[in-house]
């Protein structure tokens, strides 16, 4: 590892060249553009031979249209967008879940619905958790708490997104793209050696076809497969729901807070220690799956949960589904991505 | 397609004895044999690869034995460009609708054919929307009924007829621009009628120069016009003879870009 001054927008470019990516294909949009330009300009570096096709596409739709085209033949492509493209971009998940196509999104949330603010919020929250595009389409989704694991995230993204053969969201925001932080950068592997068998590239020899299709004949076939997309769901739900626990052992209040809401929830750990009171903090690191399980585990010892969060209060219904009727948890809504001291403590 | 799938036991991509998806009198069924005649005629039916379009087309990826991925609709061409940009030994080719390509998916043609994307776009010019049931298409004719268009289409309401060779000839990026009659003239020959077997033969060295235009580096789109007798509540003969009659005055058959000299200087 080596120690080096980054800003989110490079370093998340530079995890996903180390990963091995080969395509990018994206639409301008503020907050996220700094993502485009610096794989604009990576374009040709001679220490990712693999990254070959750049493409400004005339839309969104077009972008995640072109992601499924390079997943589907087997190679890691990824975009970067927000809000108002990620809508957009709904379609192509919903059809890329189902043909079971891996590509990566990252999501820069800026302030919404609409076209908001381009200031930071985590409003996207429910629309990339819940269901990303129609028919019950899904996506995992990561949120870094900073630079450095936002690294670390783009390259497990990837890896998971091969490994199970789905759309991956980084949900991430303006502060942590804009920043500026001394990272140790890890040494992040290729996640592909070779091409996998599903890839649609032609036959080549091979005795059956590859056939990614997103309709079904009959209802029959459609449950069938269906039944499967959610069996493989559960097993992701039970191996890749990701998180952490920060002085929750003696902890009587515990923050639950993801990316940069959890650093501002740290701060305030810190500062309530200080004074005296045993806090803590639950940082979910993937959304989706939601860590409920690891959650549920700290029910009956009368904590106290302040579920901090830069929207109207979207994560708290996950939050109080893992923990039940009984315990005592109480959202703090930051709206418009304005948070106030007041607000944390 | 009964027949025709029951003759293409020789031809390696197509599927023998499979059901047709295709309603009888129809042009789709003929278009994916030239096709596939075509890719194993150039030696490359190892390499292709079908984007599904949605449309009448999208379920004949059930009748032919090539990878095979799904676009959402009007989005295939850009789902081509994602795949030849990685994989740029495949050749990738797709059966647009004039739906598909020139209303939903009209973006995603333009610039795919802008960027010059080294593909191959058949588009399957029905002047209707036929899997919905035959509502109003880009393409459909000052006149026509349609399901959307009960007195027939106002064109000061609802456009007139887009011409995609026209619209692609606008711009610099296709290497091979074509529009063609796919439908036999029905010829009436003391009493009966047979079906002329032109048309075919001239479609399949077009669906080979379009695929060689890809193998040379360029972005080739092909308009097909056909039929569809269901939707225009038409009889077979009565609909093939409306293509070369009514059909070929909106769109007359021509080439309007050959970068590559491949119809040696406008004649196939
Ligand atoms: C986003 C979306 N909108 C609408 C549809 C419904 N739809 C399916 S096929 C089609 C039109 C197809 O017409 P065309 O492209 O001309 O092909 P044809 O069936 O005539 O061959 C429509 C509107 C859809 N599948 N997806
Ligand atoms: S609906 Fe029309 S275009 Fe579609 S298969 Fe039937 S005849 Fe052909």
């Amino acid at each position: 590892m080596t120690a080096e001054l980054l800003r989110g927008a490079e370093a998340i470019g530079l995890a996903a060249l180390m990963s091995g990516v080969e395509a990018y294909f994206g639409y301008p949009i503020t907050p996220s553009s700094e993502i485009m330009e610096f794989m604009a300009s990576e374009q040709g570096d001679p220490r990712f031979p693999r990254y070959r096709a750049f493409v400004q596409a005339s839309s969104e739709v077009e972008a995640v249209s072109m992601l499924m085209g390079a997943g589907a033949a087997g190679h890691l492509a990824m975009t970067a967008t927000s809000g108002p493209g990620l809508s957009l971009m709904a379609e192509g998940i919903s059809h890329a879940y189902v043909a079971e196509i891996p590509f990566l999104i990252v999501d820069v949330n800026r302030g919404g619905p609409g076209l908001g603010t381009t200031e930071p919020e985590q409003s996207d929250y429910l629309f990339v958790t819940r269901s990303l595009g129609h028919g019950g389409s899904r996506a995992i989704v990561l949120a870094p708490e900073g630079v450095g694991e936002a690294m670390e995230l783009v390259n497990r993204g990837f890896r998971l997104a091969f490994e199970y053969r789905i759309p991956v969201v980084i949900l991430t925001d303006a502060i942590v793209v804009h920043m500026r932080e001394t990272v140790d950068v890890p040494e992040l592997r290729p996640v592909l050696d070779g091409v996998p068998p599903w890839a649609v590239r032609g036959k080549r020899g091979r005795g059956t076809r590859n056939a990614l299709t997103t309709g079904f004949l009959d209802s029959r076939e459609l449950k069938e497969f269906k039944e499967g997309l959610e069996r493989k769901w559960r097993r992701i739900s039970e191996r890749e729901a990701y998180y952490e626990c920060h002085m929750c052992d003696d902890a009587e209040v515990i923050y639950v807070a993801f990316g940069i809401s959890a650093r501002v929830a740290a701060e305030a750990v810190r500062e309530l220690r200080g004074r005296g009171t045993a806090a803590g903090l639950f940082r979910p690191i993937t959304l989706a799956p939601f860590p409920s399980g690891a959650l549920a585990r700290l029910r009956g010892r009368g904590i106290r949960f302040v579920v901090m969060e830069m929207n109207e209060g979207q994560m708290y219904r996950d939050v109080r589904e893992a923990l039940g009727p009984d315990e005592d948890v109480e959202p703090i809504p930051m709206m418009g991505g304005i948070v106030t001291r007041s607000e944390v403590s | 397609m009964g027949a025709e799938v029951r003759q293409a036991k020789r031809i390696g991509l197509l599927y023998d004895g499979r059901a047709s998806t295709f309603c009888p009198g129809c042009e789709h069924g003929l278009l994916l044999k030239l096709i596939a005649r075509a890719l194993e005629e150039l030696g490359v039916a190892d390499r292709a690869v079908m984007v599904g379009t949605v449309g009448c087309s999208s379920l004949g990826y059930l009748l032919f034995d090539s990878d095979f991925v799904q676009a959402p609709h009007g989005r295939a061409p850009a789902v081509m460009a994602g795949i030849k940009l990685v994989e740029p030994d495949a050749v990738v080719f797709a059966i647009q609708g004039d739906g598909d390509a020139l209303s939903i998916g009209l973006q995603e043609l333009l610039y795919a054919a802008d960027r010059g994307i080294p593909m191959t776009i058949f588009m399957y010019n029905n002047m209707t929307f036929g899997m919905t049931g035959g509502q109003m298409a880009p393409t459909t004719i000052p006149g026509m009924r349609t399901t959307t268009t009960p007195r027939g289409r106002d064109v000061k309401l609802s456009g007139s007829p887009i011409d995609a060779c026209r619209l692609l000839s606008a711009i610099d990026g296709p290497a091979y621009l074509r529009r063609a009659i796919l439908a036999p003239r029905p010829l009436r020959v003391k009493g009966k009628i047979f079906y002329s077997a032109r048309e075919a033969l001239e479609a399949y060295r077009i669906v080979l120069n379009a695929f060689r235009a890809q193998l040379k580096g360029g972005f080739s789109f092909v308009e097909f016009v056909g039929t569809c007798n269901v939707n225009w509540r038409m009889g077979i003969d009565e609909s093939k003879a409306f293509v070369h009659e009514v059909g070929a005055k909106y769109f007359p058959p021509g080439l309007c870009r050959d970068i590559y000299g491949l119809e040696g200087g406008g004649k196939v």
